[in-house]
């Protein structure tokens, strides 16, 4: 085997779809959790973390066999495979059905913060590590769940400062019952058309007719009149109270008066086949993928085992701050400059500014700090705070309000 | 007003696209007659001229909202993208081919068979649907030379005519995949975008009024 010239300069680089985050990108994504987290908060919902790895066996079982492609795995020492969680919902369901569950009931408001893991396609431009931020209320079977839920996004995208972002609902159930129409077989091969979103194959699978015409319109339904015009193509049971709950889930939406834009989407497709019920993505203008998506998976704890409705949503970081570029500066650096009989009060005075919440490095005065917003240099009498073209003396106990005053500027 | 982007593939489907386009009332001057790889027309519409295997790279990722391209690559990529319309024209079939003299020996049960292709995912598929074993060379053109010097068995690729397959004195032995120009939308632009919607309606509306037939 011979080893190629890039191989030799591989320990330069990170692995295809992962990458290195810069001070100022690592800033922008923690500015943005912590935004999120608090809003989480005041909603109601408690930050909880699960383990990146999982047992194969868990998101086998809890998001079925499809996923199985798309994970990033590694084997344990005892023969076990082990993956990099994928997404967060099948472990806090695992999490919820076995632990929260049974020990306070329900129900359940969850949040967290995590990175995510999953195998792409190189070259796709797509990441095989990011981060997503989420919710799941579980516990709740209620069209007010899905209102909550649905309106905390809305707001999420909000806080997190996306421009124009749009809301697009759908119901997992309005596609179950125009499947239920169809021979099982025929019904099976749909599902797949749908799940790849292949809409100009429907004719070659489906037999012509009432059920082939309503496919064929999903993905125009959306938008003001969409649950009129999805009414008369969908005349079974189920599909009729999917399109009632989406017009109760937009009302109650409504109620909030967030200025998002929500709408119907009938032809919305997630992609994880545990949806149920409402599903929902947000979209923001000049963005191909989503930025946010979720929805209800009734069907999903009772497969760990404690059946309990449930449903959340999951927002990607990495979309949402490039839709939402957030420009603000870093923390100014203050640098305490000590001569070498100056050092003993140099790191005290460092220590009383760091307390007080100011970025302080102390350095020697011969080095100094280049990017030092304000030096602060020990003299015999006591100190001087310098920036830019202006000085002044002060003393140890006023060092915090003449630094404060300084970065502040004139 | 926003921008509507339309990616169009460079080749054999450009010409076709860009008359669809013209015939759907889009004033498009100068597009795909010269060498310009990004025109803006009147009225807020661009089109992009993509290769096509790299179409899809711009559409999924938002880059442009629609665009035309066969269902060879939509099959071979496997993109997050909506499949929206058979276009009907740039009909094709994706076969798998061999020597006529050597079908006899090499296309038997349980033999592994090379096949040199360009489509090494739809290949995959098919020889996994029929449980036959399968090497796979991934070749970047002119797949149809490998066999004739010993590169390999046989090939999968598209034909239109059987010419280039007749001309190499290869014989198809299976049809993996037909083939045509599709429209295709991001996930994004179709459902908030009334520009994406309106035009595939538009799109929808002249295929209906040409009743071009609908192949499988």
């Amino acid at each position: 085997m011979r080893i190629r010239a890039t191989d030799r300069t591989r320990w330069r680089q990170t692995p295809a779809g992962v990458r290195d985050q810069m001070p100022a990108e690592v800033a922008a994504r923690r500015r943005l959790e912590g935004r999120l987290l608090d809003l989480f908060a005041r909603w109601g919902y408690r930050e909880v973390a699960t383990p990146t790895l999982e047992y194969l066996d868990t998101l086998l079982h809890g998001a079925g066999p499809g996923v199985g492609d798309r994970l990033l795995k590694l084997v344990d020492s005892g023969g076990e495979v082990l993956v990099l969680r994928p997404e967060m919902t099948v472990p806090l369901a695992r999490l919820a059905a076995t632990r929260l569950l049974p020990a306070e009931g329900g129900p359940l408001r969850l949040a967290y913060v995590a990175p995510v893991f999953r195998s792409q396609d190189r070259g796709s431009g797509r990441l095989r590590e990011f981060t997503q931020a989420g919710v799941e209320l579980i516990g709740d079977g209620g069209v007010g769940a899905d209102v909550e839920v649905i309106a905390l996004a809305a707001e999420a995208l909000q806080a997190a400062g996306v421009e124009q972002p749009s809301v697009s609902v759908g119901h997992a159930g309005f596609l179950r019952g125009l499947l239920a129409t169809l021979p099982p077989e025929t019904a099976d091969a749909v599902r797949e058309l749908l799940y790849r979103r292949a809409f100009a194959e429907l004719v070659a699978a489906v037999a012509p007719g009432p059920a082939l015409d309503a496919l064929r319109l999903l993905p125009t339904l959306h938008g003001p009149e969409a649950l009129e015009r999805a009414r008369p193509l969908a005349p079974g049971e189920e599909s009729r109270e999917a399109l009632d709950v989406l017009r109760d889930v937009l009302d109650g939406v409504a109620a909030y008066g967030l200025p998002v834009r929500v709408q119907v989407n009938l032809g919305l497709i997630r992609d994880f086949d545990y949806y149920s019920g409402t599903v929902f993505e947000a979209h923001a203008p000049r963005a191909g993928m989503p930025l946010l998506g979720g929805g209800r998976y009734d069907g999903l704890l009772a497969r760990f085992g404690r059946p309990a409705p449930a449903t959340g949503f999951a927002i990607g970081l990495e979309r949402v701050l490039e839709a939402a570029p957030t420009p603000e500066a870093g923390r100014p650096v203050v640098a305490v400059a000590y001569v070498p009989l100056g050092y003993r009060r140099a790191v005290r005075i460092a220590a009383r500014l760091r307390e007080a919440g100011f970025a302080t490095v102390v350095v020697s005065a011969d080095s100094g700090l280049a990017d030092a917003a304000c030096t602060v240099a020990v003299t015999e009498a006591g100190f001087t705070v310098r920036t830019a073209g202006r000085q002044r003396p002060a003393a140890a106990d006023e060092i915090t309000a003449a630094v404060r005053a300084a970065l502040e500027g004139p | 007003m926003d921008t509507l982007t339309i990616a169009v593939p460079s080749g054999r489907l450009l010409e076709d696209a860009v008359t669809l386009l013209r015939r759907t009332g889009l004033p498009l001057p100068g597009a795909g007659q010269d060498r310009r790889l990004l025109v803006e027309c009147p009225g807020g519409v661009r089109v992009l001229v993509a290769k096509p295997t790299d179409l899809l790279t711009y559409v999924e990722q938002g880059a442009a909202d629609v665009g035309i391209v066969g269902r060879d690559i939509l099959l071979e990529q496997g993109r997050d993208v909506y499949e929206l319309l058979d276009l009907g024209f740039g009909a094709c079939r994706a076969v798998l081919a061999m020597p006529a003299d050597r079908v006899e020996t090499v296309w038997r049960p349980g033999r592994i068979l090379r096949v040199a292709t360009k489509y090494p995912r739809l290949t995959a598929r098919y020889f996994e649907e029929t449980a036959r074993p399968v090497e796979i060379i991934v070749l970047y053109g002119s797949v149809e030379l490998a066999p004739q010097v010993g590169l390999s068995d046989g090939i999968v690729d598209l034909v239109m005519t059987g010419r280039t397959l007749r001309d190499n004195r290869l014989q198809e032995v299976a049809e993996i995949a037909r083939s045509s120009a599709r429209l295709v939308a991001n996930r994004g632009s179709l459902s908030r975008s009334a520009r994406v919607a309106e035009f595939v309606a538009r799109v929808e509306a002249h295929l209906a009024a040409e009743e071009r037939p609908i192949h499988a």
